[in-house]
């Protein structure tokens, strides 16, 4: 069997790669977060669950330090669009040894996987929780067919 | 139907998940002045009663339980149960009798005093 040097290189070179990848400690290891998606884009925005609960669909979204009033929502259809921003409580007279959390805003926007009536969405801010109850429009909503 | 009554004991065996729970170190900020030091750590979705603090022998360790009750089919999901666990050194000067915590906005805010005899004292000097 003849092979190239040069197909050697080529296989060297995606070995040393995959290493790379498999020994780059990721930046967000340290605070369990994933500081880095899948398309090595930063996240942004805090993190989101979604759940499809049939009748509705309700989303939970981590908002430590945000009151009420520094959160927006805003929905359209099966669009919705959630932004807010932390006042800095950094106390007065006061000397900083460490600012991790900072003062951030963000908006971050999803494609809900139904049409949601947006006259009945709910929203709740419990522990720095936001969680939004988003009822499907009717033409959404699951339906149950009997047969004749 | 005899696999199904095998597989349910099972299920009752392990109630509680334990030590699967991923752990989260907290963002914390940390400020002093001359009476105390405050601390403020992010564990968003915990509860006030699931927070423990410790302080023994110069550590004080933060640790806060999440649990997420969630039913429904899962569309996407980017956290869960967690576990917020930091420890730090802390100096032999605080007062640990004093210490306060508060939570708010998922946000925990702890103040440690420092005990009197650390504070900084302004020495009067007298004309002889």
């Amino acid at each position: 069997m003849l092979m190239h040097l040069q197909d050697f290189d080529k296989m060297f070179n995606a070995m040393d790669l995959l290493q790379r990848r498999l020994l780059a400690t990721p930046s967000g290891y340290e605070t369990g977060r994933p500081a880095l998606s899948a398309w090595n884009m930063p996240q942004a925005g805090p993190s989101t669950n979604l759940y499809d609960k049939g009748e509705n669909l309700e989303m939970t979204i981590e908002v430590p330090g945000m009151g009420k009033d520094d959160l927006n929502i805003k929905i359209q259809g099966n669009y919705l669009e959630v932004s807010g921003k932390k006042e800095p409580d950094t106390p007065e007279g006061y000397s900083a040894h460490r600012v991790e959390r900072g003062t951030t805003a963000f908006t971050r926007s999803f494609t809900l996987p139904a049409e949601v009536d947006s006259s009945k969405v709910e929203a709740r801010l419990t522990n720095g929780l936001l969680t939004l109850i988003l009822p499907k429009a009717e033409a959404a909503k699951p339906k149950q067919i009997t047969i004749s | 139907m005899g696999e199904h009554a095998n597989i349910i004991p099972t299920e009752e065996a392990m109630p509680e998940r334990g030590r699967d729970i991923p752990q989260i170190v907290p963002l914390v900020d940390i400020y002093e002045n001359d009476d105390e030091i405050l601390l403020f750590a992010d564990m968003p979705g915990v509860d006030k009663n699931d927070i423990t603090i410790n302080i023994d022998n110069g550590t004080l360790s933060l640790e806060g339980i999440r649990t997420m009750q969630n039913s429904g089919a899962v569309q996407w999901e980017e956290f869960g149960d967690t576990a917020y666990k930091r420890s730090f050194s802390v100096p032999q000067t605080i007062d640990v009798a004093k210490v306060n915590a508060e939570m708010k906005e998922g946000v925990l805010r702890l103040h440690l005093p420092k005990s009197e005899a650390a504070k900084p004292r302004q020495i009067e000097i007298r004309t002889a």
